[in-house]
């Protein structure tokens, strides 16, 4: 079992690396966002150092690539579909729950490949985030992906078409990002929006994510965002992998 | 290995699976496969031919584990397809309609992928090997995008062959494919007699199965109408098929019955099945004559699949693909 989800994992990332210029985009695009939403934001900060405005802006960065990247992932799931090969693998002896682990696993991967050049990146602008902070953070942002990568898994089975599936992306990406305070913080919204906000669970892993950011790991927010990601990403994982049950009897 | 090796590498009784879509119409039910029965030998090349939305694609699909069927058993390779889905799963290469071949990805990737899912001993040897006995070797490190249909054709089988199975499935094969690819992935399927692998084919094309298959069994709206070994199917129907046109086809056929086993009339065609054509025409042409029938084109052929299609179901292979 361990064997094969670690097989579909190695498959899965030699497909991504094998046209290094995908990765390669979304390697780089959380760097774009550091670089120039940091100014931005920086106008808007009170305080209004570039420092005070990474510490902000890096983990809700980091959260959206978590969040954002891993939710298109599922689009692979349906060309494959499409053209059979996810059936020849439910075919084949393959423990059938690592064909959808294996990609999530290789979103993870990639998401903490990017973490660490976001990170780096932030470094070098003058971010210091301690070693435990920083330990909880990639922890945070793992489970995030996890959630969103198997959600994403789940949602290509059972919608099973292109369309439908950026239709329903759609749907759920503008509440989740504007809800959220990725780019402003919450506490500057309507208060409408402050209240529905903990309705919306990437809220508290932003929260969370800042705490981290401004030193402060006992903070409530992050036994929360831990929780609530979890016990998300343990519904959606279960729900994708019996998903596959359904092309596959 | 302590199990009897067991003759029949197939043996399927009463499959079925009904389908229930859900429309804006309200649901709707399509009993796609209504009581099949198979059983293929080990090494055959065994078919199953019909039309468009016969049940071919359902009935492979149940026997690769993939759908459960609604009823019916079945045994492949000595294991119960329903308590032993894993150990069927293992004696299976599967090529399905669709092919199954990625297009991001190299063949030989895929291959090798392959190879190591069926957890073989040198993974990396047995991708080299069967790369090389489909030829591909030169193209398995493009992009599988790159290549055209009969290589890519061609990659799906040989993925589905890595392990060297007992029993491959193949969906279709053809399809798509111009003459020469086809007469080339013929030759392959052949080859694969050899070898000892049995092949279960699914194919709307009578050439196909004339020209491949040990036995196969004709299938129309999910039923079994016919079953045996292509000479044996086609000697049922007849031996010779006389096609006239005529300027009156009903008169014609009254005069022609007598002379024949049957005759069937499929718009102003006239169909002739006679036992010994190169006797028999001569005398239909005097009948004809006498009756001052006029005749705009005559033609003597050995009877197709097609014919024993059309006797078995009223309608040819081209017909029923066409209202399907
Ligand atoms: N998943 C499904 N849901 C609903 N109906 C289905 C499904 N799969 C097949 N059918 C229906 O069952 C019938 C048999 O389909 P099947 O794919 O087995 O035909 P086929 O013989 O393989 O045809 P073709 O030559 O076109 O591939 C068709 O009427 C088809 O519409
Ligand atoms: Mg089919």
């Amino acid at each position: 079992m361990i064997r094969h989800a670690a097989l579909f994992t190695g498959y899965e990332l030699r497909k991504s690396f094998s046209n290094p210029v995908w990765p390669l985009f979304g390697l780089i695009q959380p760097v774009l966002y550091l670089l120039m939403f940091a100014p931005l934001l920086k106008t808007m900060t009170p305080g209004g150092t570039t420092v005070d405005a990474l510490r902000m802006f890096t983990p809700a960065a980091m959260l959206m690539i978590a969040v954002f990247g891993a939710l298109f992932s599922g689009f692979g799931l349906i060309a494959d579909l499409r053209n059979g090969s996810l059936e020849r693998h439910a075919v084949s002896p393959a423990w059938r729950p690592a064909i959808v682990l294996g990609r999530v696993a290789k979103d993870m991967v990639m998401l903490v490949l990017q973490a660490v050049l976001v990170l780096v990146v932030a470094f070098a602008m003058g971010v210091r985030i301690g070693v435990v902070e920083l330990v909880l953070m990639l922890l945070l942002m793992a489970a995030t992906g996890l959630f969103a990568s198997s959600l994403s898994q789940g949602l290509a089975l059972t919608v099973r078409d292109e369309n439908g599936m950026s239709q329903t992306l759609n749907m759920f990406t503008l509440p989740l990002m504007l809800l959220a305070g990725l780019l402003v913080p919450i506490a500057f919204a309507p208060s409408w929006m402050r209240f529905l906000a903990p309705a919306n669970p990437l809220y508290h892993a932003v929260e969370a994510g800042r705490a981290l950011f401004h030193g402060r790991p006992a903070d409530p927010s992050v036994p929360i965002a831990f929780g609530v990601f979890v016990a998300l990403a343990a519904l959606t994982t279960m729900w994708s992998m019996r998903a596959l049950r359904k092309i596959a009897g | 290995m302590k199990e009897p090796i067991p003759q029949m590498i197939i043996q399927a009784r009463g499959l079925r699976k009904t389908f229930t879509t859900r429309s804006r119409k309200g649901a709707q039910t399509v009993e796609a496969v209504r009581g099949v029965d198979l059983d293929v030998a080990e090494g055959e090349i065994f078919g199953v031919l019909g039309p468009n939305g016969a049940g071919k694609t359902t009935t492979i699909r149940m026997l690769a584990t993939l759908i459960v069927p609604d009823a019916g058993t079945a045994t492949i390779a000595g294991h119960d397809l329903l308590r032993e889905p894993a150990a069927v799963r293992r004696a299976l290469g599967y090529v399905s309609q669709a092919g199954g071949v990625e297009d991001t990805t190299s063949a030989r990737a895929q291959v090798l992928m392959a190879a190591k899912v069926h957890g073989l001993a040198d993974p990396k040897r047995a991708t080299a090997e069967v790369l090389a006995r489909f030829e591909l070797t030169e193209l398995a490190d493009r992009p599988a995008r790159t290549l055209s249909g009969g290589q890519k054709q061609r990659v799906a089988v040989a993925i589905g062959l890595v392990h060297n199975p007992p029993l491959l499935f193949l969906d279709e094969p053809t399809t798509g494919l111009d003459p020469q690819n086809r007469a080339n992935l013929w030759e392959r399927i052949r080859q694969l007699r050899e070898s000892g692998t049995g092949v279960l084919l699914s194919t709307h094309y009578l050439d196909e199965a004339d020209a491949l298959c040990d036995r196969l069994v004709i299938v129309d709206h999910g039923v079994i109408v016919a079953e045996g070994t292509p000479a044996e199917l086609k000697r049922e129907v007849s031996g010779d098929v006389i096609s006239l046109r005529v300027d009156e086809p009903e008169r014609a056929a009254a005069t022609l019955k007598p002379l024949a086993r049957e005759t069937r009339l499929d718009d102003d065609l006239l169909r002739v099945y006679v036992d010994d054509g190169e006797r028999t025409l001569p005398v239909l042409l005097r009948a004809l004559q006498e009756q001052r029938l006029g005749l705009t084109s005559i033609a003597l052929d050995r009877s197709t699949l097609d014919d024993v299609f059309l006797a078995k179901t009223g309608r040819t292979l081209r017909d029923a693909g066409a209202a399907a």
